[in-house]
């Protein structure tokens, strides 16, 4: 196929045309083609101006002869007037080749507009359906502005009406998202929505593979107007999954029907959650599970289209599995795959399995199966000869990377950094800086790892990586000394780069005193080891390293002579860089001058510098977009890394809340514990304090009674939200007055938990209840309660007027916030085994307080939330559950296992989850409920 | 969403360009010079999709491409397209290209210029993947041809009998591709 052979020039074939071509092709030089060019172009252009009698045939042959030209590079300056006219001619012939010339060469700007759009108006209301498809398609390859002001209404009628005949529904739908893409805010959602998302269930596939990227584009923006495409997708999805590929006859490709459509509809999935429907998300879960089989049936056909296709449903498949979050046992099976993949001869599999596991590390459930594959990927970084297959294995390692494996990844980022590709060094510079500073346990890890970055690729370390290693050195005072004696070992080097010049200038000027005691670096030898760089670097590095001098003055009174002698010199002190020849005069007038005392007040250490987002991050965000939403998702799922710099505080967020003073001082004081159920900070008195904890086995109850009131509360959870109905009981026989029910969230809850509650009436009549949903969104893991102040006035049994105004702690616990998983034995000892670390677990041995009776165990742990797993643990007197607690920020996947011991009459509970500051408060709500 | 497509000979001379986002001319000959630099240099056993150049401009976009004997198919696409569904697009693209020029060959392409726009129309439109299954795309050009034909046995019959006749040896002469330089159709007609 497409070998050089005669072109068969077809009985309509333009002569002239082929003629002008062959010449050109046959022009020796690029004059004579200009040449030949040229005289063609004027031979147009008088054609065009002087020969009114043209007919279509020959325009036609004008038109492309131009078309060529600017193909050739050449710009088309005339001929647009032409075209127009072509356009509105009643020939299909001319008009095709209008609405080309228009679509190729006329720019938006272009005053012709306002007539095209007239063409094109008169072309979309024809009987003709060829001809409404030429301006649709004329209309979304040109999708500029006054194409969507001119045709934002009609088209969408055009869409949805009955009489459009199948293909130019399918340019409809098409032409609407392309102006869509465009001008998103023309476009009014409701209006046609349902019948939009009727298309998916037409029996032209055309028309649904349209009406599917169209939806997919509107549902992003109006998902509420078109989730009624779920089920309809789901439906379809299924049928095309289940059918066997006689059934789709033409949309069939290769053996695999309908490819693009599933692709499509898959897509669109990914706009939604999982399904709520049992049916449908059963029905889509069997779809998945269909897809995933059929990657290990033999293929049908040997051709690489075929595998193309399969894998082309298979990776959307997995995208989709990825976005749900939800099913471990297909994210494993996913991942496993994409495992196979990585080892697949064919290279693109190899690329897309590496980018896809990318979305697969960050995954909760899949993060620990990404990991089996850390040697392939390696490995693949370290043989594989394509390089956007190495990038994509660097943009791996960095997803997956975490404390545990932190030190080998780095290592092999910075081994294969000597060899890598330019065009990505300064990218996987970036990153090893970003993840040594992530996961550094140890500091003279990462400065060892940024020296060593600086000197395997310094031309790559940007600025931003050589401030930050001296902002860091400059706040950890237990790293200095090493980084001192570490950038004095670099600069000894025969060849020392630049950037590592400033670093050790800066560093040595900070923090030189540290090793000057050893007489192998004694200041001395510091000053003439940095001013031996000094003539071979660049101006701003000789300032700093001026500055470095001046420094030193303070340290070491003994250099100052030396020093006085380099400000001196002609070469700094008559510079013609202004900046160098300022620090020159000044720092000389200062070492003179300036007492010591002086000068060490002026000279002193740098203050620690504020702590913020490294700006690591948001250089790499910068020059990688996509790369924002990936470590977004990252930081939501995973739990902080463990070197974060301030001292102090695990969590900035306690710091937010003023009010909650001794809170913030016990986090000062280091009491890392996680507070338990009641903290002593609760400045106001509770009144249901003592019986509170019945609620966390179940979600309705009574929440406080007296003679006057009785107040009732149901919560119901989904995912990280909530809704508690409180229902008000007036037990008296005259009404309460000035009801007013307020919630709080103290101290650092209200950050964690929002609460929005709707008002009530004040006045609550005799005999009645009243009902009020409050609203709660959980934001991240929380310890503590919101606390209900309900205060109104009432009349008691003697007939005077009394105040009600008492505290009660709302039923709110992290636990409600359960959603129950399902796992095998082998599954949850996996996990369980992964979850080994000391600070992922919490234990309690405490005491049975009611008969241990498996009935009501089995009762309150199912109330807890998380699923009751049975026939998984190897002994049957233990329970074990599994659940993943939803909160904004991320998803912790927590375990538990209930071990009764009925002769001594004692329980051991133990709760492991990926999150540290949740199986403290885990176990203290649920091991004082047995 | 597609946002350019690019047919480039092994010798960097582009054979269809066509472009679903506003570039100058002069932009569109850098963006085929610098495409060309990036997909030549490439081995053929390495992967299809590559990063990089003008047309990504740091964006979610990627090329994708397939090399068919002298001809580079190349496909800018955004993330919202799926790469092999892409890579299965030109297979059908080219496939149908073939099946319209029976053996469809790098001439075909320069002589042909408005056909292939006319067949890509039907696959890609606005930069949005039109339609997938080949006979449906074949369906639609053959109804094409049929307008066409009808409307040239109208009006076009006499510039048709000439470019008949000197059409029948014309083929012949394009064997040994260096064409010896015929008189322009246009300078014909005003002999007549």
């Amino acid at each position: 196929m497409l070998l050089q052979k005669m072109p068969a020039v077809k009985g309509d074939g333009m002569r002239g045309l082929a003629v002008f071509i062959s010449d050109i092709r046959n022009c020796k030089s690029k004059e004579a083609e200009l040449k030949r060019i040229n005289k063609e172009l004027a031979n147009i252009r008088s054609k065009f101006k002087g020969d009114k009698t043209l007919d279509g045939y020959q325009k036609k042959k004008y038109v492309c002869k131009l078309l060529f030209i600017f193909l050739l590079g050449n710009d088309i300056d005339f001929g647009h007037m032409e075209a127009v006219n072509l356009l509105s001619s009643n020939k299909y012939t001319e008009k095709q080749i209008g609405y080309l010339f228009i679509s190729v060469l006329i720019e938006q700007q272009s005053d012709l507009m306002k007539l095209i759009v007239q063409g094109i108006r008169n072309d979309l209301t024809s009987r003709n359906p060829v001809h409404v498809n030429l301006a649709l398609q004329c209309i979304s390859n040109m999708g500029s502005r006054e194409m969507v002001e001119a045709f934002c209404t009609d088209l969408p009628k055009l869409l949805v009406s009955g009489e459009t005949i199948d293909f130019v529904k399918q340019s409809a739908a098409l032409c609407i998202l392309k102006l869509f893409r465009n001008s998103p805010d023309s476009f009014q959602p409701g209006e046609y929505a349902s019948r939009i998302v009727h298309l998916l269930n037409d029996s032209h596939m055309g028309v649904v593979t349209s009406a599917a990227s169209l939806i997919e584009a509107l549902s992003k923006k109006w998902p509420e107007e078109y989730k009624g495409a779920v089920p309809l997708a789901i439906s379809r999805l299924s049928r095309i999954v289940t059918a066997t590929y006689t059934d789709l006859q033409d949309y069939t490709y290769y053996f695999v029907p309908a490819p693009w459509l599933c692709v499509k509809l898959l897509r669109l999935l990914q706009n939604y959650p999982p399904p709520d429907d049992p049916s449908n998300k059963a029905r889509l879960l069997e779809c998945l599970e269909g897809i995933l089989n059929k990657a290990q049936d033999a293929p049908k056909s040997k051709k690489v289209q075929h595998s193309n296709a399969k894998n082309a449903v298979l990776f959307e498949a997995i995208a989709l599995i990825i976005h749900m979050d939800s099913e471990p046992q297909l994210l494993v099976r996913a991942c496993n795959q994409l495992g196979t993949f990585l080892s697949h001869r064919e290279t693109n599999l190899r690329y897309l399995a590496l980018e896809s596991m990318c979305l697969l590390a960050t995954s909760e459930f899949s993060h620990d199966a990404v990991k089996k594959h850390q040697e392939t990927i390696i490995n693949s970084l370290k043989t594989e000869r394509d390089v956007s297959v190495r990038q994509r294995a660097v943009d791996l390692l960095y997803a997956m990377c975490d404390r545990s494996n932190a030190n080998q990844i780095v290592a092999e980022m910075l081994t294969y950094l000597e060899t890598a590709d330019y065009s990505i060094r300064e990218e996987m510079v970036l990153k090893v800086a970003i993840l040594a500073e992530k996961y550094a346990t140890d500091y003279t890890w990462y400065v060892d790892v940024i020296l060593k970055l600086i000197r395997i690729a310094g031309d790559y370390v940007s600025e931003e990586v050589w401030y930050r290693v001296i902002q860091i050195v400059v706040n950890r005072e237990d790293v200095q000394g090493y980084a001192a004696k570490t950038v004095f070992e670099a600069l000894q080097r025969p060849a020392c780069h630049e950037n590592m010049v400033k670093v050790g200038g800066y560093i040595l000027g900070e923090f030189g005193n540290f090793i000057a005691g050893d007489e192998r670096s004694t200041a001395k030898i510091q000053f003439e080891l940095l001013h031996s760089k000094f003539h071979l670097c660049s101006i701003t590095t000789r300032c700093l390293l001026l500055t470095t001098y001046i420094k030193f003055c303070n340290l070491f009174p003994e250099v100052k002579p030396l020093v006085q002698q380099v400000f001196q010199t002609d070469h700094n002190l008559r510079n013609p860089d202004a900046e160098l020849q300022q620090r020159s005069i000044e720092y000389l007038q200062m070492a003179k001058l300036a007492s010591g005392d002086v000068l060490a007040t002026i000279l002193e250490v740098m203050p620690a510098f504020p702590e913020k987002e490294s700006s690591l991050l948001a250089k790499l965000k910068k020059s990688k977009p996509q790369l924002e939403e990936i470590e977004r998702e990252e930081k939501e799922k995973r739990a902080k890394p463990s070197a974060v710099m301030s001292e102090g505080s695990t969590s900035l967020v306690d710091f937010d809340s003023s009010s909650d003073n001794t809170a913030t001082l016990a986090d000062v004081f280091g009491n890392s514990s996680a507070p338990g159920l009641t903290l002593n900070s609760d400045e106001v008195e509770i009144a249901n304090k003592a019986d509170i904890s019945k609620f966390v086995t179940k979600s309705n109850a009574i929440l406080w009674e007296d003679d006057y009131i009785q107040v009732g509360c149901k919560l119901e959870t989904r995912n990280n939200l909530g809704r508690l109905g409180m229902f008000y009981g007036n037990k008296t026989s005259q009404p309460f007055n000035k009801f007013t029910p307020i919630i709080t969230c103290p101290g650092a809850l209200a950050v964690q938990l929002q609460a929005q509650a709707k008002p009530v009436e004040p006045l609550v009549a005799a005999g009645t209840q009243v009902q009020q949903l409050i609203n709660f969104v959980c934001v991240q893991e929380f310890q503590k309660m919101p606390i209900m102040n309900i205060k109104f006035t009432f009349t008691d049994r003697a007939g005077a007027i009394q105040n009600f105004d008492k505290n009660f702690y709302l039923p709110l616990f992290i636990s409600k916030f359960f959603e129950p998983t399902n796992m095998t034995s082998e599954q949850f000892f996996n996990r369980w085994k992964s979850l080994g670390a000391a600070s992922q677990e919490a234990q309690k041995i405490f005491a049975a307080q009611s008969p241990m009776e498996t009935a009501t165990i089995e009762t309150k742990l199912k109330g807890f939330g998380a699923n009751l797993l049975t026939e998984v643990d190897p002994n049957p007197d233990n329970y074990v559950c599994a659940g993943i607690i939803h909160t904004q920020t991320q998803q912790i996947g927590t375990l538990i296992r209930l071990e009764p011991n009925k002769q001594a009459k004692m329980y051991r509970l133990t709760i492991r989850s990926s999150k540290d500051t949740v199986v403290q408060t885990l176990v203290d709500l649920l091991g004082n409920q047995f | 969403m597609i946002k350019a497509i690019l047919v480039i000979n092994n010798h960097g001379k582009p054979r269809l360009l066509k472009f679903y986002q506003h570039y100058s001319e002069e932009m569109q000959q850098q963006i085929v010079r610098e495409t060309f630099q990036l997909v030549s240099k490439r081995d053929d056993n390495v992967c299809n999709f590559l990063e990089g150049g003008t047309l990504i401009d740091g964006n979610d976009y990627r090329l994708i491409y397939r090399h068919y004997a002298t001809l580079y198919f190349i496909f800018c696409v955004d993330s919202s397209e799926s790469e092999l569904g892409i890579l299965d697009l030109i297979q059908v693209f080219v496939e149908t290209l073939d099946r319209c020029f029976e053996n469809v060959c790098e001439l075909d392409l320069i002589f042909h210029v408005d056909r292939v726009h006319h067949i890509l129309g039907e696959i890609v439109m606005g930069g949005m993947v039109l339609e997938t299954n080949m006979n449906e795309i074949l369906q639609r050009i053959q109804e094409q041809d049929k307008i066409q034909k009808q409307e040239a046995g109208i009006t076009a019959a006499p510039a048709r009998a000439v470019s008949a006749v000197k059409n029948m040896n014309i083929s012949q002469q394009l064997k040994d591709i260096k064409l010896p330089d015929l008189p322009s159709l246009s300078n014909l007609k005003n002999a007549f």
